[in-house]
């Protein structure tokens, strides 16, 4: 991975999510050396305790680096606003949170899929530019911070799958 | 893709099943002594039988029965999908009382149930096609049918069969033995990578379009990488040479002279490439991130993963955490023994309880496949 290029890293809250992730960069068409998941934090709060202790710092450095904060909401959807309000104002536009709204155990009881397969799902969406999955209500929260991804220049979505793989 | 290997009475493998259907790649962990090199041993025992090693002497010996139990035939069970079909072959071998050699006692191939040889001891039955069905000769006990019968086509079961298993591949390198120097070609690597020059030549040389995946594969990985040569040293050999630039400034460095990492890289990308260009094939790496920097450790498995998702199979071997959490509780294999005179037992992490993070409990030992 060049630190000094645009890539994303993966901080997951537990081994649900990370498990996820790995499915997440499965995807045949993701551009796999500019993102990398990082070992599980445990627990919401030790996401946010690990991003400020570890990562805040580090991003000012590597000013082309992306983090996406991937926790469990509990049922607690202001979690995100309270959670954002963690992320200092010159980074907020490279910070993003996403999760499932209770836990990803739940999410995989409902679509009868593991956890990779979950994740693998998840980057067809992003690789098709579509929310089929997102759409679910254990994610349909994500919406905000999803538009929010794709604002920047360059996308996560386009970092993530230069070649055009909507047709 | 392997959908099931079956061991009796090899060393630690007692009634021994590791059940892999439908997983493109999958993770052994275990304690030292666990059973994982030996799976690799059953694997390679098979694959010499594709590469057509045919004496029952040359594969196993006395000392690979279970505890000293001779009396019990050692048995290899190995069910794979190919081309959408499911073949099954079985290979018991026995050592009577005062013999000092084991012989085959059973062996057969069957395609979707139908069988396409049957042995019984020296017997050997042939059902390959309506015009020799049930044509019988006799084989030297001691020696495998499978690499003597004459297959009729390409198409014919017996050539897919062993086709695919000759072309397996079983990784468990020694960077210091790969030097980049060949004296031929093929397309048939050994466990310790001493003949890696002539797998790349021969993928090459038949392949020629693998030459793209490969030199992108190395690019990504040694970004100021060039290319290399191949150059002519004596008769009938060759020498690898890698050509590095940065700027105006050039470096070639011998294959040989290369980081054990880095020879690692070109493994990987000739292991991506083969899957690619002359696969599906099965790759079994033991311990593919032992040579690699913790920042490596994550693309390179995830790279290997990725390229078996669209064919072929893929199964390692991790005591690196990094490694360990690039596969899932899905596809992840617990390997244990109580002690050394007790058979291995495997469980898929899916169906233990393991609570917290799989790494920390691997360290404080808390994981076993009877807990």
């Amino acid at each position: 991975m060049n630190k000094y290029r645009p890539h994303v890293y993966v901080l997951p809250e537990d081994d649900a999510n990370r498990q996820i992730a790995n499915g997440f960069l499965l995807n045949p068409y993701l551009s796999e050396r500019v993102i990398g998941v990082l070992p599980p934090a445990g627990g919401w709060r030790k996401v946010l305790e690990a991003f400020r202790d570890e990562h805040v710092r580090e991003m000012r450095r590597f000013t082309e680096r992306r983090i996406i904060l991937l926790m469990d909401f509990d049922e607690q959807v202001e979690r995100l606003s309270s959670a954002r309000e963690e992320i200092p104002g010159d980074l907020s536009n490279r910070v993003f949170i996403l999760g499932v709204l209770s836990n990803p155990e739940r999410l995989k009881t409902a679509l009868g899929k593991s956890f990779e397969d979950i994740g693998k799902a998840l980057a067809q969406d992003c690789a098709r530019d579509t929310r089929y999955i997102w759409e679910h209500d254990l994610l349909a929260h994500n919406s905000a911070e999803l538009d929010h991804m794709d604002s920047p220049h360059p996308s996560i979505r386009e970092l993530l799958f230069p070649q055009d793989t909507t047709q | 893709m392997i959908h099931r290997l079956y061991v009796h009475n090899f060393r630690c493998l007692e009634n021994f099943e590791l059940t892999m259907q439908g997983m493109p790649s999958a993770l052994l962990v275990g304690r030292n002594g666990s059973g994982k090199s030996t799976i690799a041993t059953v694997l390679e025992i098979l694959q010499s039988v594709g590469r057509g090693t045919n004496r029952v002497g040359g594969l196993v010996t006395v000392k690979d029965f279970t505890c000293g139990r001779s009396k019990v035939p050692i048995r290899f069970e190995l069910e794979v999908l190919l081309d959408g079909k499911l073949f099954k072959y079985v290979l018991a071998l026995e050592l009577p009382e005062k013999f000092r050699e084991l012989r085959v006692s059973e062996e057969h191939l069957m395609v979707e149930g139908d069988p396409i040889f049957a042995r019984k001891e020296a017997q050997v039955t042939l059902h390959t096609s309506p015009q020799n069905s049930g044509a019988q000769f006799m084989v030297d006990w001691h020696l495998v049918a499978l690499p003597v019968i004459q297959e009729q086509s390409e198409s014919d079961p017996l050539y897919v069969f062993k086709t695919w298993l000759s072309r397996t591949i079983i990784l468990v390198p020694i960077p210091s033995l790969m030097t980049g120097d060949s004296k031929g070609e093929t397309l048939e690597p050994l466990r310790d990578g001493s003949n890696f020059g002539n797998w790349f030549t021969g993928l090459l040389s038949r392949y020629p379009a693998a030459y793209t995946k490969v030199e992108r594969y190395l690019r990504e990985m040694m970004p100021d990488m060039r290319d290399w040569t191949n150059d002519p040293v004596g008769k009938d050999a060759k020498s690898m040479i890698v050509r590095f630039q940065e700027t105006n400034e050039h470096l070639n460095i011998y294959f040989s002279d290369l980081s054990d990492g880095e020879k690692c890289f070109f493994l990987c990308a000739v292991v991506l490439a083969a899957n690619e260009f002359y696969g599906p094939l099965f790759c079994f790496w033991d311990e593919p991130d032992s040579y690699l920097s913790l920042a490596e450790v994550g693309h390179f498995l995830t790279s290997l993963r990725r390229s078996f998702e669209n064919g072929g199979q893929l199964l390692v071997t991790s005591h690196n955490p990094e490694g360990i959490r690039k596969f899932s509780n899905d596809n992840t294999f617990i390997l244990g023994r109580k002690s050394h005179v007790e058979p291995t037992v495997i469980r898929l992490l899916s169906d233990m309880s393991v609570p917290g993070d799989l790494v920390n409990a691997l360290i404080r030992d808390d994981v076993g496949p009877w807990v």
